[in-house]
């Protein structure tokens, strides 16, 4: 691999489908930000694939971000690694405990880890400017982790999340249960974490240097990695059931998980079980967001795990299937040992999930306190995207599974688009909104994603170091109640979050398609401790 | 007039600044096609919410939106010996799903996995349950995904008949 220079990076179109022609007055446009890419160099190491952490209360990690050389789908690139490994190390910790994580940032470029879903102590949540400065290169931070809820969380840069988590600094963490039934016992767990990344020929498609691209839509891959590679795949006896801990790590992408038509049991998300378990066919997935699922695997063969999607041709004005493999299960004849059948054959409900959201039920009902609508504001966008866009908005679909205008898409960059949180009652944006409340509040939230902005999108909304209800999606009360921390608003709807406001300090909520978030879409809100009685 | 007109403009949604919580983005126009006298001044729409799903937005193993549809009509005079059965289909009519006779007060709840499809409204002999409508269409609605159509031959890509695409 011969070293490159900044000089030697230039923009090329990202590939698009041949039947797709090209938007007259498009032809020679290209971003208007200069294109950049992690330099090759000889002397970079081959990432290995990512290793399990268990770490014991008190335990100290040594995390280092560095570039790293990968192979993808044939393409020899240069990415970014925690420790070297795609994806970063799995941490396995026990409810209760706190570790401490001595991360140093070996890139040529200014980073911060963000430990997505905890609550943990304000001063470590990785935000550069609110709670740490950022870290620069060379420099080093330490984070101090505690881990109170059962779940799974993961964790991520918070600086250019589209260009470094893009480039593979992600991982997960699982936060095991302090008692023995909190699942139900099945033959093998997997951690599977969900992404995709855009390349041709050449290797990777360049990203913005100074803004991102594809600002309207979200950079989406044509490749699909699970847990960083393109063709993932394990081993089942006949008859295992199994436990799927899925992360959605993609910048912008949602997927529909199947399992080769087998049913799936939804057993908990991001950080609790649900209150009652339910059957479901497939698993609609957004970015950020975890899902904890069963599946049990009753024949022998090869059952391939599918994102399967209904997609978008703007051109045709038809929706039209595609399927992409996200994993191979490989059911060996051997019979499941021990037989864990009876346990997934049954629904639980989780009385401790019930009493936990007992005091909150009384919020349920009242009228929100705060309320938001998604929006965005376009500017010097080339004429031509201007145009065809307004034809475009006359439908836009409730969740865009697919980049449906590649090529505008790339063309639009966070100098031309503005995404927008308004606050209905000031009309404050974005980090202009700054809302504060005490420990102890319980705050709820209507949030309305406006389907006729100039071009409306799903915002995946995560609420840092907090953890919320979705309460109702358009008028309708929600029967599957979980803890979470991020959650899709779908184009044209309104839903209602309660948040628990349990955790001290200053925070921040945004849009998780990463290049949403570099394009405005957040806004600070301050949780105070509560008051001391003297 | 002109005070007139400007009152009306005042009263349409801006693109710009939308009603706050606007729900009906999604919702469906029945209109009626006149052809039965009792139902000329009929009107009626389609309300889409998603059927509940631990993932909020419910789609189907395939990809499909899973919606429930509420159909709520008005004015539709009564026609002795019949009734107004709601019917689904898909925009080619390949596939027909009968929802319903509509209750006395034009209501039908039902739900659907298409991600285009029509809304018919027909008139029937009571008590019948047809495979497909065989009495007249009364109202029709198209689910606002029917609104994309092809740019084939259109707009900026005028230059490519729509034929090549297969669109007539």
């Amino acid at each position: 691999m011969p070293a490159s220079s900044p000089d030697s990076i230039v923009w090329r179109m990202p590939p698009m489908d041949m039947s797709m022609p090209m938007l007259p007055g498009l032809e020679n446009a290209l971003p208007p930000t200069p294109p950049d890419l992690p330099l090759q160099d000889p002397g970079l190491l081959s990432a290995i694939p990512g290793e399990v952490l268990t770490l014991a209360n008190g335990d100290s990690l040594y995390l280092t971000a560095t570039p790293v050389r990968r192979q993808i789908a044939g393409q020899d690139v240069v990415m970014f690694g925690y420790n070297g490994q795609y994806p970063g190390p799995l941490l396995k910790v026990s409810k209760g405990s706190t570790i401490t994580v001595v991360f140093q940032n070996a890139l040529t470029e200014p980073t911060t880890v963000h430990w997505h879903g905890l609550r943990l102590d304000n001063r470590f949540d990785g935000i550069p400017g609110m709670t740490q400065p950022p870290v620069e290169a060379g420099d080093d931070f330490v984070y101090e982790l505690r881990f109170p809820d059962t779940g799974l969380y993961w964790y991520h840069p918070h600086i250019r999340e589209d260009v470094q988590q893009d480039l593979g600094l992600y991982g997960n963490m699982l936060v095991l249960p302090e008692i023995p039934d909190y699942y139900v016992p099945v033959n093998r767990d997997e951690v599977l974490l969900l992404d995709d990344i855009l390349l041709d020929e050449n290797g990777l498609i360049p990203y913005g240097k100074e803004v991102p691209t594809h600002a309207l839509m979200g950079r989406f891959g044509n490749v699909m990695l699970t847990n960083g590679v393109t063709d993932y795949r394990f081993e089942v006896d006949r008859g295992d059931v199994v436990r799927f801990h899925l992360t959605n790590v993609a910048n912008a992408r949602a997927f529909n998980v199947n399992f080769g038509g087998l049913p799936i049991k939804v057993v908990a998300s991001d950080l609790s079980r649900f209150e009652q378990e339910a059957w479901v066919n497939s698993i609609a997935i957004s970015p950020a967001e975890r899902y904890v699922v069963e599946v049990l695997f009753p024949e022998s063969g090869t059952v391939a795990i599918t994102n399967t999607i209904q997609a978008i041709d703007h051109f045709r004005g038809e929706f039209y299937t595609h399927i992409d493999t996200l994993a191979l299960a490989m059911v060996g004849e051997t019979p499941a040992s021990p037989d864990h059948s009876p346990f997934f054959a049954k629904l639980r409900a989780n009385p401790a999930v019930s009493a936990d959201l007992a005091s909150f039920r009384d919020h349920f009902d009242r009228p929100p306190d705060k309320s938001l609508t998604l929006s965005l504001r376009v500017r010097n966008l080339p004429i031509p995207i201007m145009l065809s866009m307004e034809i475009d908005t006359l439908y836009v679909p409730p969740v865009e599974w697919n980049d449906a205008m590649p090529m505008m898409n790339w063309l639009s960059t966070g100098a031309q688009v503005e995404w927008v949180l308004r606050e209905t009652d000031t009309g404050l944006e974005n980090m202009d909104i700054r809302w504060d409340f005490q420990v102890g509040d319980v705050v709820k939230v209507r949030i309305f994603n406006d389907p006729r902005s100039f071009h409306p999108m799903q915002h995946p909304i995560h609420f840092h170091g907090q953890r919320f209800l979705v309460l109702e999606t358009d008028g309708n009360r929600n029967q599957h109640l979980v803890w979470k921390d991020t959650a899709t608003v779908p184009v044209g709807s309104t839903m209602d979050f309660l948040v628990d406001m349990s955790n001290p300090g200053d925070w921040m909520a945004h849009c998780h398609i990463a290049e949403h978030l570099q394009s405005g879409m957040m806004l600070g809100f301050s949780v105070k401790p509560p008051p001391i009685n003297r | 007039m002109i005070s007139v007109v400007y009152l009306i403009l005042l009263a349409l949604p801006s693109p710009t600044q939308p009603s706050e919580c606007t729900d009906d983005y999604y919702a469906i126009d029945l209109i009626p096609t006149r052809r039965v006298p009792a139902a000329r001044q009929a009107e009626g729409s389609v309300r889409l919410t998603f059927v509940p799903s631990p993932f909020g937005v419910a789609v189907d193993p395939n990809g499909s939106y899973r919606y429930n549809l509420d159909v709520q009509v008005n004015r539709l005079g009564p026609v002795p010996g019949h009734e107004y059965t709601v019917w689904l289909s898909t925009p080619n009519l390949k596939e027909v799903v009968r929802l319903g006779p509509l209750s006395r007060e034009g209501h039908i709840a039902g739900s659907v996995s298409w991600n285009k499809f029509l809304v018919i409204i027909t008139l029937e002999p009571e008590g019948s349950a047809p495979v497909r409508w065989t009495g007249p269409v009364v109202m029709r609605g198209l689910s606002r995904s029917g609104l994309m159509h092809t740019m084939a031959g259109h707009g900026p890509f005028e230059q490519e008949p729509c034929t090549v695409y297969g669109y007539y």
